[in-house]
């Protein structure tokens, strides 16, 4: 299995204060790391870190074999992020979905009717629907939509289920598992819900503020 | 009441005659208006996109001075591009004063503070979220201001119909930059206060009947550009 995630030393600090410490974290492709953790652990920060999205203050993080330059901005196209809140596009459904494959001058309405299928939104009923007319759950299935449908090496996902009733989190989950069987990628999942991130995950993590990360299995 | 039915009904003969005089400050509005608000949207879009977008120091007090701008008495705005434009004005040499040009220059810089403020306030009131959404979905830095101006779209696009609205029904700046030279830069509403002035009513009255129509043309379009790129 190919090195998706090479963490090492990680260390953050915020107005003065240790809000992140992980001492080592390997994610390879093929794999589902699950991170549970009380509030204010650093779960999101962490994510923040492996979405090229804020720089550490200390440890280093290699990517595909690579040392991570975090000026480096292509490096986000490939490890994709779903905020724990996502904010929709005043776009449609299918404007939402299509945005992050334009923005890579890519046209494939296959790959967007893909992603809407696995996250259980029909096309033919979706895809116009303008931002407003969709409940918190449909907003928060299109914004995964959005990021299946880049394929990236790795699906970063920020408590996907918030807010969502159970047949749309077994939806997630089934998403997540054809996004990473598939091909050779990885995710990491962050949830609250640990009994959800058993149910599938290769790996689980506990993030805690003084202990840092903890491999549960 | 009679005087303006009979009014109304000598403006639609005008009008379907095809009056040239009528059509000539009809003209020269289209004209002073439509280079005006280009100007306006060309310099005052990036400048209010910068505003509403870029945190920087005395940001604040960019604002607060735009701000006022937009409530800047037109008769002083006409007074000043009148002193500018004038022979031993700074811009003398370029012999703008009483031509369409010059007018259009007086309305643009009445408009340009309205461009520039309703564009930072609506860029301002997105979603503070909409920047890590673009990021997270790989938007370049190019493609990230675009697509936040594209989400700003709706109050970009008030911004602009407060603007023209005001540009279009302007007064004081058309009559002391540009002159109320007939046939040359006589507008709609120079024409209508002097045509009224005059007694002659049917011929403000078409003309005013002509501003209507154009301000209800533009809303409407722009309505419809509205509805095709969501509500």
């Amino acid at each position: 299995m190919s090195e998706i995630y090479h963490i090492s030393g990680l260390e953050h600090s915020h107005g003065g204060r240790l809000v992140l410490n992980v001492e080592s974290l390997t994610v390879s492709g093929g794999e589902i790391a699950g991170i549970t953790g009380p509030n204010g652990s650093g779960k999101s920060t962490l994510m923040a870190v492996m979405a090229f999205l804020l720089k550490p203050d200390l440890g280093r993080v290699r990517f595909l074999g690579r040392a991570v330059d975090f000026a480096e901005p292509s490096l986000r196209r490939q490890a994709v992020l779903l905020p724990q809140d996502p904010c929709l596009l005043r776009r449609t459904v299918w404007g939402n979905v299509s945005y992050g494959l334009s923005v890579r001058g890519l046209k494939d309405e296959g790959l967007v009717r893909r992603a809407m299928d696995m996250v259980g939104l029909d096309p033919q009923r979706f895809a116009k629907r303008w931002w407003w007319e969709l409940s918190g759950g449909e907003i928060r299935r299109v914004g995964l939509a959005a990021r299946l449908a880049l394929s990236p090496e790795a699906l970063l996902l920020d408590e996907p289920t918030a807010n969502l009733d159970p047949e749309s989190a077994r939806l997630v989950r089934l998403a997540i598992l054809a996004e990473v069987s598939g091909q050779q990628s990885a995710a990491v999942v962050i949830s609250h819900d640990q009994q959800w991130l058993e149910s599938f995950v290769t790996a689980l993590y506990r993030l805690d503020p003084d202990q840092g990360l903890k491999t549960l299995y | 009441m009679g005087f303006i039915l009979e009014g109304l009904a000598k403006a639609v003969n005008l009008l379907a005659s095809g009056d040239a005089e009528t059509f000539s400050a009809v003209w020269a509005t289209l004209l002073a208006t439509g280079q005006a608000m280009a100007a306006a949207l060309v310099l005052g879009l990036p400048l209010g996109f910068a505003l509403g977008y870029f945190p920087f120091p005395g940001k604040r007090l960019c604002r607060l001075g735009f701000d006022t701008l937009m409530a800047f008495p037109t008769v002083v705005i006409g007074l000043l591009v009148y002193a500018l434009l004038s022979r031993q004005g700074p811009l003398g040499g370029l012999n703008l004063l009483f031509t369409v040009p010059g007018m259009s220059l007086g309305l643009a810089v009445l408009a340009l503070p309205m461009v520039v403020s309703l564009t930072a306030s609506a860029v301002e009131q997105l979603d503070p979220r909409l920047r890590l959404a673009l990021l997270t979905l790989g938007a370049d830095t190019r493609q990230m201001l675009l697509s936040t101006l594209w989400e700003a779209r709706h109050g970009v696009l008030a911004g602009t119909l407060a603007a023209f609205g005001r540009v279009v029904s302007e007064v004081g700046i058309a009559m002391m930059v540009g002159g109320n030279i007939k046939w040359h830069t006589r507008t709609i509403t120079t024409a209508i206060a002097l045509e009224t002035g005059k007694g002659e009513f049917a011929m403000g009255l078409a003309l005013g009947l002509v501003l209507l129509a154009m301000a209800l043309t533009v809303n409407v379009v722009l309505a419809l550009l509205r509805r095709r790129t969501g509500p």
